[in-house]
């Protein structure tokens, strides 16, 4: 099809849609109503429970800090509450900051960069996420055991299928971070074809 | 004539250029509503904001195609893959060897990037070079090779 031939059909187009046009007053206030928004502006309920998730985890290991009674303990569950807190909410600012791109602001050229680069920025953020929950898989293991058994993960013996349980779950998690790597890769290369092609 | 009165009329008078955007930007018709819910939020969010240092369809256009933008790239991640040939006009007065023929312009439209469909929805709908221009961002000449280089590959399309 060549472009004059679009523009006819174009033209064709918008004199049948314009003979059609049928809003409504009541249709069209209620579309600027915030409870009508659809659904591509809910936050998902992954990120939104993982967050909750994240604060009650920090939440329990804070009203039990005094039972950690060795300094590798403390360690393990002031570092845990940290990145319990601190990750949920990087990764959730992260997200509303894309989601609350201002599209009345900017150009079309400009509204893509700024989208390119907060996309970037919750990709990595999202990256940094996975491979340190792997670290925190390692030290909130002692911090529960302490809380619930009373006992000192460090000095007891475990079984076997516990330590393959620990094995397993971290070769899951890093498979889990390699497979979130390729997704970052994926995404963090088409943000960059889009910046590419606005300069051609 | 209050705010919401004025608002109301600018979209009822806009309407269409509403639809064709989002039709460009959606493969159906479920996200085809939710990007027009959008645009219109957009705009209504907007609106206090418009000073009139440009004309009112270059503000409407700008808002809608970065409406549109923006929600194409956050759908892409749902995979939303439904046949193009199942979006029809709206119903009244339906012509189905016109809409045989949308599908296929829409086929090469899609076809294009990002930056190329908001272009050459802008050229389909009668503007200048240089309102382009203000619309996307790029200088009116880039508009010119762009345009150019849009016309080449559907060419290219044709031939193969």
């Amino acid at each position: 099809m060549q472009l004059e031939e679009m523009k006819n059909l174009w033209d064709e187009m918008s004199l049948k849609i314009d003979s059609q046009q049928k809003l409504t007053n009541k249709l069209i206030m209620e579309m600027t109503q915030q409870k009508f928004r659809n659904r591509f502006n809910t936050l998902s309920l992954y990120e939104t429970s993982g967050a909750v998730i994240c604060f009650l985890a920090a939440t329990f290991i804070l009203l039990n800090l005094d039972k950690m009674d060795t300094w590798y303990l403390m360690l393990c569950g002031i570092l845990s509450l940290l990145i319990l807190i601190i990750l949920p909410i990087l990764s959730l600012r992260a997200l509303f900051g894309l989601k609350k791109l201002n599209l009345s602001k900017n150009n079309y050229k400009e509204t893509l960069m700024e989208f390119s680069r907060r996309k970037k920025n919750m990709m990595l953020i999202q990256q940094f996420s996975v491979g340190i929950s792997i670290v925190l898989m390692w030290m909130v293991a002692p911090v529960f055991s302490m809380i619930v058994n009373g006992k000192d993960f460090f000095m007891q013996e475990h079984s076997t299928v516990l330590l393959l349980f620990y094995a397993a779950s971290t070769i899951g998690v890093i498979f889990f971070a390699r497979w979130g790597y390729g997704c970052y890769k994926r995404i963090t290369a088409s943000a960059e074809k889009d910046l590419k092609e606005l300069e051609i | 004539m209050s705010k919401e009165e004025k608002f109301i009329q600018l979209i009822k008078e806009n309407e269409g250029i509403i639809y064709k955007i989002t039709r460009i930007y959606t493969n159906n018709e479920s996200d085809l509503k939710d990007l027009y819910q959008e645009v219109v939020y957009q705009l209504w969010k907007a609106y206090d904001g418009f000073r009139g240092e440009s004309k009112i369809s270059t503000w409407m256009y700008r808002i809608a195609l970065n409406t549109a933008l923006f929600q194409s790239k956050q759908a892409k991640k749902n995979g939303h893959r439904v046949e193009l040939e199942k979006i029809v006009l709206k119903q009244e007065n339906y012509d189905p060897v016109l809409e045989e023929r949308l599908a296929i312009m829409y086929q090469h439209i899609k076809a294009l990037n990002d930056l190329e469909k908001g272009i050459i929805l802008l050229f389909l709908e009668g503007k200048k070079h240089e309102e382009i221009a203000e619309i996307t961002g790029i200088t009116a000449t880039n508009v010119g090779t762009r345009i150019g280089r849009i016309k080449q590959k559907l060419k290219e399309t044709i031939k193969s």
